[in-house]
């Protein structure tokens, strides 16, 4: 528990928050150490190994509340704890961690956006992401294995160049390359001339990779555990409670919590959470299905990525192939997935890879995704003092885990928005001025 | 997919039509401020469960109308009342 | 080994053959699955599993069978104890290395104890770049076929269906359904997964065949009924669209069935599920369903010697099933009467690795080459949580039943409940002409919903006046809850993964099924959860002390079956769009531009030469992709003031004018001319790519905002073939062709329309119009005179220098022009005073769509600014899309670029920031590479005859 809390109440404007402030010399604690010799302790000793993260009860107040078990939520935790000795805090959701869009999407990493702050808050994920196993001492399993864009028409080779320039001079490994370098990197694409819609060329992204989703969740529930986060998986926020514009704790399924501090981390969900603390978000919730063959022997080192067709695969270590597509076309809280949706998906990958046919779907899911007018997310305070949004992730809200935690622990602390996420307040929209990532979107994976 | 319930069609398949968005009034453009136009374009309300919407039956009888929706089960309510 | 003649077996030993099996020869019958024929041969190990590398067999031999996942062909992961075998086939085993009878990998199980549950996640964790080295062994361990990327592309046609009822499964319950269906009035689609009707019947004894033969000539008898084997129910979506998947094509295709089922009857029988001991993977454990499958329709002997495990009649069955066919039954295990085994002991390596002895519970042990298990039946709920159900556990019988299915869907057979062959019938007879009725109930009241149908047909006769059907309730057997044996064995056969696995995971935190699961990948492999998730489940529960209804079940997911991307493909249909040109287009060598659907051409050999042509005398290009839109009405005017952003209201006849089209946020999204042809007769025009949004945009308009205007929208894009006719010479060219139109340019000045008749084709549409800067006259001809009229033109215009000219050489003249293209020169974003459109930006009308925003953008500090550049080095062409820098910010970037042949030097547009946008600045353009060079801003867009003097001639 901490011993004194401040708040420090902002210039009025749309963005009042709330602080609490941190003992001066936080103290790191680590989880129980993974790794070879300790799988030959184990092996040899048959002892069994602890809990990855402890099951605690649900105490009735926090300094602060994460409401989502996401990786934005447990990033916030694990950085709340780890940057700023900010311990006092529960993650709550109403499933299983991981559950929502998080252990649904298809687990692609990128950094090659369109705008300059695009780049620079993809990158610091990118960062985080390459030395997180280390960080976490767990095996996230992240495979770089180089991301491809096609282009299928001028339009979209010139997005490309587009991106490509701006990713260049943020230092990011970003380049267009022709139809000859596409086929020596993926030998299965049909580069021909003779398809429907001919490759024209392709941003080609090294550091592109793919990850184990599920592992980075549980990697940094574990962590964040360590440092005393409570994590109370089945346990639904039923209301928020505020007073006098300021939040003064949230109601659950498992009991009351006060506290001064809400974080809404769910997507798909988020206009729900946030209309029980009063706050309306430029939110539509879409679903996002994606879908799985069996493994066949590795063939596909690279992520390929195709704008034009709306479709993107990949192929993990166990050899299955991961297919995902663009949002569906009508707006819906239904995780029951489509059969147009396959249809459309093996119409299209097999038209980039005609070799295909005869490898068979194993299975298809459906997340929500939270749909903003600009294609870009929401983060930050909220007219609500005390209340918090990382939200509107739409459909590229995984690859930002990191980095978002890490944004949102330090506006919580911090009483105000940390420069990397400026441009996403939630009062752009009244403002009228939208964040340029729209260009890109056409695909946004 | 769905069937969508067209006051003139009858139940189509979703894949017919043009999915609008949700139906809000408009302001009035010469009035409105800022905010309110603002609110109108950009903030739905996104309920989860009855929700009024707009479908254009692009591939039939290219009409425009309102339907009511459950956005959890997909289903029209009731089945089949036009608008 | 081969028995004699059984009385149901499905092989016909008069049409002997033989395919290759890893290249030796094995002979089969016609009839004969991959798997049965191999273990007709003696083949014993059929594969190895996929972590631990070990020696499997037939388990379950069926669709199912995790042991028998084979290469035939260039098909991965074949089925091979569904497959049936056929002449030449060649069959190979998957991921074994350098053979199945020794594989290296199989080091891995010495290894086991240290390899628990998500190990992986454990290590490999630092030095972080040997990771790459660590999964390139991880990927050699992936168990499964190969694709080989000659695989011929499959076109097989989809097809729909309307079935009154589709029934999911063709056992005894799926056939007694489907009759009574049919007899009831409906139309129904029987789907069976296996190549024959019956299900269990198959294999069963004199009673069972004989039912069976009942059963199959009822159903051939009945009208209505169309019956597919070797088929599936894949998927159930919302509003009962069905996924059907034939799978009966050569090759291994298959063909989706795209079905709006009215009601879905579920008789999917059950699935066997196996035992979880030590030792339950080793080759010779098998179902009963297996022995009795082999032994039934294939004539196999399953082995010599064996012990059976039964809990229920099906055991049993098989115990005599074993009897006769020659088996030494030397142990029966009942676990009713609380007989158990604790574990099997295999013997030998590799290839010869089998059964050796069974351990029973009592302490025994008993010598054999067989286990036999029959311990309890997994509901094949999938298609029911398709349906939006949750399965309830009840703990009496040891299985999930339906508990809530929609309306529209019912449920029969082993997964609604037991009972003797007479009950399950009963209740399936009455749940078929219950599925009936409700279907005769749905079509009604589809039909009423149609308005023009409810008034025709009037009242429908209503047929279930008598009100639902009675169906009788099924019994509930008991049954012992079998799950485990008191040691651990494997609960996943495909992912290897055990039940101490599951253990592990539990007590480790990953607690909730859904943890469990992805956390040690259990019934996440090629099974699909079939044979293995109830017993996840049970394992699951025991780890954490709740019981199996506490701990719930995962989430079932389409397909039910796995299905080829071939067949969701299905034939590929991409058309293309033409103009009735094009004949001409590819005979004079163009260049083909694929523009969305549209093929144009792009040029026809020299685009820079076109472009001179065109500025010196005449060129003609092919525009016919332009969207053209009919609009007649008293209040066009007002819907074209409401739209675009300019003013409309006094547009006379006979006069063009352009028109930019914002959307409510101000973003510009479309533009084009519009033309007054009559006194309540207009002609828009709009970009190729934006036609069918306009239209949209329009009928939005006028349905949804102003019903109250009289305004009929005509698409006529395809009905018009358009041509533009550019340059000094396009007047003297259009004379010699056109009749009853002054072309004077006194009588017919620029921005004005006229009908006439060209080439001896009435009703065409001629307006002067400036893209490209010249004096020029856009042709619009009804499609079916197009290439007449081309070619007319281009004959007697030889001449006069006419050539054609592409979509590249347009764009050169446009940029020269400093024309701009929506969706290039401006984005997502553009707003129209970013897009030097604020001449045409009219803020004193009344409302028009975008106003609002466009007045406040107005008022705002200007953002980015679309102006015209030129590069300092003239030879320099910047790439589109070249960075705009100012210091290390980016200031805007290069949005057209070219090479102008009129200049003899670059040219550009771009966006950039209103504090470099002032004519005569010098920007700095950062090329791809990284160089730097300068660029001024022009005083106008144009860089060509700014004032337009050319094009008013």
């Amino acid at each position: 528990m901490l011993a004194v809390h401040e708040f420090v109440r902002l210039v009025p404007g749309r963005n009042a928050v709330a602080a609490v402030r941190a003992p001066s010399h936080p103290r790191r604690r680590r989880p129980p150490k993974y790794g070879a010799l300790a799988l030959l302790r184990h092996g040899l000793s048959g002892r069994p190994w602890p809990r990855a993260w402890a099951d605690q009860p649900l105490r009735d107040s926090y300094d602060v509340v994460i409401i989502g078990g996401g990786v934005h939520g447990l990033a916030a935790a694990y950085y709340l704890a780890v940057n700023h000795g900010i311990t006092d805090v529960a993650v709550l959701d109403k499933g299983y961690i991981g559950s929502g869009g998080s252990g649904r999407n298809t687990a692609i990493l990128r950094s090659n956006y369109l705008t300059p702050e695009g780049v620079r808050f993809y990158d610091r994920s990118m960062q985080l992401y390459r030395t997180l196993a280390a960080d976490l001492d767990y095996n996230v399993m992240f495979s770089r294995r180089g991301h491809l864009t096609l282009a299928h028409n001028d339009s979209s080779l010139r997005t490309m160049r587009w991106r490509a320039e701006v990713n260049q001079m943020q230092g990011i490994d970003s380049e267009v390359i022709d139809p000859a370098e596409i086929k020596r990197l993926v030998p299965y694409l049909d580069t021909s001339a003779e398809t429907r819609y001919p490759i024209l060329g392709a941003l080609y992204h090294p550091p592109g990779g793919i990850i184990r989703h599920d592992a980075v969740v549980w990697g940094y529930a574990r962590a964040a555990a360590a440092q005393g986060v409570h994590i109370h998986s089945g346990t639904e926020v039923t209301g928020i409670d505020t007073d006098g514009g300021k939040v003064r704790g949230v109601r659950t399924t498992k009991g009351d919590i006060a506290t001064p501090v809400v974080l809404n981390a769910t997507a798909g969900w988020s206009t729900l959470v946030a209309a029980m603390a009063g706050v309306r978000l430029p939110i539509q919730t879409f679903p996002l299905q994606a879908a799985v063959t069996e493994p066949v022997r590795p063939f596909l080192h690279a992520v390929v990525v195709s704008g034009t067709l709306h479709v993107y695969v990949s192929q993990t270590d166990r050899g299955e192939l991961v297919f995902g597509a663009s949002v569906d076309p009508f707006a819906s809280y239904s995780t029951r997935g489509t059969l147009e949706f396959a249809e459309g998906l093996a119409t299209h990958v097999i038209e980039l890879m005609p070799a295909l046919s005869k490898v068979r779907l194993l299975r298809q899911w459906s997340g929500l995704c939270d749909m903003t007018p600009d294609f870009s997310p929401i983060m930050g305070g909220t007219p609500v003092e005390g209340f918090y949004v990382d939200v509107g992730w739409g459909t590229y809200g995984f690859k930002a885990g990191p980095v978002s935690g890490e944004a949102m622990a330090r506006c919580i602390a911090d009483g105000r928005a940390p420069e990397i996420i400026e441009a996403f307040g939630l009062g752009r929209f009244g403002a009228g001025e939208l964040v340029g990532e729209k260009g890109a979107a056409a695909v946004g994976h | 997919m769905i069937l969508i319930p067209c006051p003139w069609c009858g139940p189509r398949d979703a894949g017919e039509f043009h999915y609008s968005g949700e139906t809000t009034p408009r302001p009035d453009a010469a009035s409105a401020t800022p905010a309110q136009w603002r609110d109108y374009l950009y903030f739905p309300a996104n309920p989860r469960g009855e929700v009024t919407e707009t479908w254009y039956h692009r591939m039939g009888c290219r009409q425009f109308f309102v339907l009511q929706r459950d956005t959890d089960t997909n289903e029209s309510i009731p089945p089949g009342r036009p608008q | 080994m081969r028995l004699g003649p059984q009385p149901g077996e499905e092989i016909d030993r008069k049409r002997p053959f033989s395919f290759r099996w890893n290249g030796d020869s094995v002979p089969a019958f016609d009839g004969d699955t991959i798997a049965s024929a191999l273990a007709a041969s003696g083949l014993r190990v059929f594969s190895r599993s996929y972590k631990y590398h070990r020696p499997r067999g037939l388990l379950t031999a069926n669709f199912h069978d995790p042991g028998c996942f084979f290469q035939v062909g260039d098909e991965p992961n074949v089925r091979g104890a569904h497959r049936l075998a056929e002449p030449a086939m060649d069959v190979r085993a998957q991921n074994t290395w350098p053979s199945l009878g020794f594989d290296v990998k199989a080091v891995n199980q010495l290894a086991g104890r240290f390899l628990g549950p998500g190990f992986y996640y454990k290590t490999f964790i630092k030095p972080q770049r040997l990771w790459p080295l660590y999964e390139r062994v991880l990927q050699r361990f992936v168990h499964a076929g190969q694709v080989s990327p000659d695989t011929p592309r499959t076109a097989v046609d989809k097809r729909f269906a309307h079935p009154d009822v589709l029934v999911a499964g063709g056992g005894p319950a799926g056939m007694a359904a489907a009759v009574a269906a049919a007899q009831a009035g409906a139309r129904v689609m029987l789907v069976e997964e296996e190549y024959r009707l019956g299900g269990h019947l198959r294999w069963g004894g004199e009673a069972d065949l004989a039912a069976l033969a009942e059963l199959r000539d009822q159903v051939a008898a009945t009208p209505g009924i169309e019956v597919l084997t070797n088929a599936v129910v894949a998927g159930r979506y919302d509003g009962n669209w069905t996924a059907v998947v034939r799978r009966d094509l050569p090759g291994g295709a298959e063909q989706l069935i795209k079905a709006r089922a009215k009601v879905l009857v579920v008789a999917p029988g059950l699935i066997e599920r196996p035992y979880v001991f030590a030792g339950n993977d080793v080759p010779g454990v098998m179902l009963s369903t297996a022995v009795r499958r082999l032994i039934g329709l294939h004539a196999v002997k399953p082995g010599e010697r064996a012990v059976v495990l039964t809990a229920n009649a099906d055991g049993d069955a098989a115990v005599a099933d074993l009897v006769q066919a020659g088996v030494d039954v030397a142990r029966v295990l009942d676990a009713r009467a609380g007989q158990g085994i604790v574990r099997v002991r295999g013997h030998g390596v590799g290839q010869h690795r089998g059964v050796r002895a069974v351990e029973a519970a009592d302490g025994t042990t008993t010598e054999c080459d067989l286990l036999v298990t029959a311990t309890g039946w997994t509901a094949p709920a999938a298609l029911l949580s398709m349906a939006g159900d949750r399965p309830a556990y009840d703990p009496r019988a040891a299985r999930f039943f339906p508990r809530h299915l929609p309306d529209d869907v019912l449920a029969t057979g082993g997964i609604a409940g037991d009972g003797s062959h007479e009950e399950l019938i009963a209740h399936a007879g009455a749940v078929g002409r219950e599925a009936a009725r409700r279907a005769a109930r749905i079509r009604r009241e589809r039909q009423a919903a149609v308005p023009t149908r409810a008034q025709a047909n009037g009242a429908e006769r209503s047929g279930d006046d008598a009100g639902p059907t009675a169906i009788p309730e099924l019994p509930v057997d008991a049954h012992p809850e079998l799950f485990r044996a008191s040691t651990h064995g494997i609960v996943d056969f495909c992912e290897d993964v055990s039940s101490k696995d599951i253990f592990s995971a539990v007590r480790e935190g990953y607690d909730s099924i859904e943890l469990a699961k992805r956390y040690t990948t259990a019934t996440m492999g090629p099974t699909q959860g079939k044979i293995e998730l109830v017993n996840a489940i049970a394992a699951a529960a025991e780890a954490t002390g709740q019981s199996i209804g506490e701990t719930g079940t995962t989430t079932w997911r389409p397909p039910y079956a796995p299905v080829t991307l071939g067949a969701l493909a299905g034939r590929p249909l991409e058309p293309v769009r033409y103009s009735p040109m094009q004949p001409w287009h590819e005979a004079h060598h163009a260049r083909p531009l694929i523009a969305g659907a549209w093929i144009r051409p792009d040029h026809y050999g020299d685009p820079a030469a076109e472009v001179r042509n065109v500025r010196s005398k005449v060129g003609i290009i092919d525009v016919t992709p332009i969207g053209k839109l009919d609009l007649r009405g008293p209040d066009v005017p007002r819907l074209l003031n409401l739209v675009y952003v300019n003013k409309w209201s006094k547009l006379g006849l006979g006069r063009v004018r352009y028109g930019v089209m914002c959307a409510e946020d101000g973003v510009v999204f479309d533009d084009g001319v519009t033309g007054r042809l009559g006194p309540e007769h207009y002609l828009m025009s709009t970009t190729s790519s934006g036609a069918a949004a306009v239209w949209e945009w329009l009928e939005n308009v006028l349905q949804t905002m102003h019903p109250d205007w009289a305004v009929h929208v005509t698409p006529v894009t395809t009905a018009y073939a358009s041509m533009n006719v550019a340059g000094p010479a396009s007047r003297d060219l259009l004379l010699r062709v056109t009749e009853d139109v002054d072309l004077a340019n006194e009588a017919f000045g620029y921005m004005e329309v006229r009908t006439g008749r060209i080439a001896g084709v009435d009703g065409c549409v001629l307006w002067r119009i400036g893209f490209t800067g010249e004096l020029s006259y856009e042709l619009h001809v009804p499609a079916g005179y197009g290439l007449h009229v081309w070619e007319t033109l281009m004959d007697r215009g030889a001449d006069l220098g006419v050539a054609p000219f592409g979509v590249e050489a347009q764009r050169i003249l446009r940029l020269e022009k400093g024309h701009l293209i929506v969706g290039q020169d401006t984005d997502g974003l553009t707003r129209g005073f970013s897009a030097g459109l604020d001449w045409a930006i009219k803020l004193d009308k009344d409302d028009f769509l975008g106003k609002p925003e466009l007045a406040w953008q107005h008022d705002a500090a200007p953002g980015m600014q679309l102006v015209g550049l030129q590069p300092e080095d003239g030879s320099v062409v910047p790439p589109e899309a070249s960075q705009i820098v100012d210091g290390p910010r980016i200031a805007g970037r290069i949005t057209s670029s070219r090479m102008s042949p009129t200049l003899g030097r670059s040219i550009c547009l771009g966006q950039v920031s209103a504090s470099l946008a002032a004519p005569g600045t010098l920007v700095t353009v950062r090329l791809p590479g990284g160089r730097l060079i300068g660029a001024r801003v022009t005083e106008h867009l144009a860089h060509v005859d700014p004032e337009g003097s050319r094009m008013r001639v």
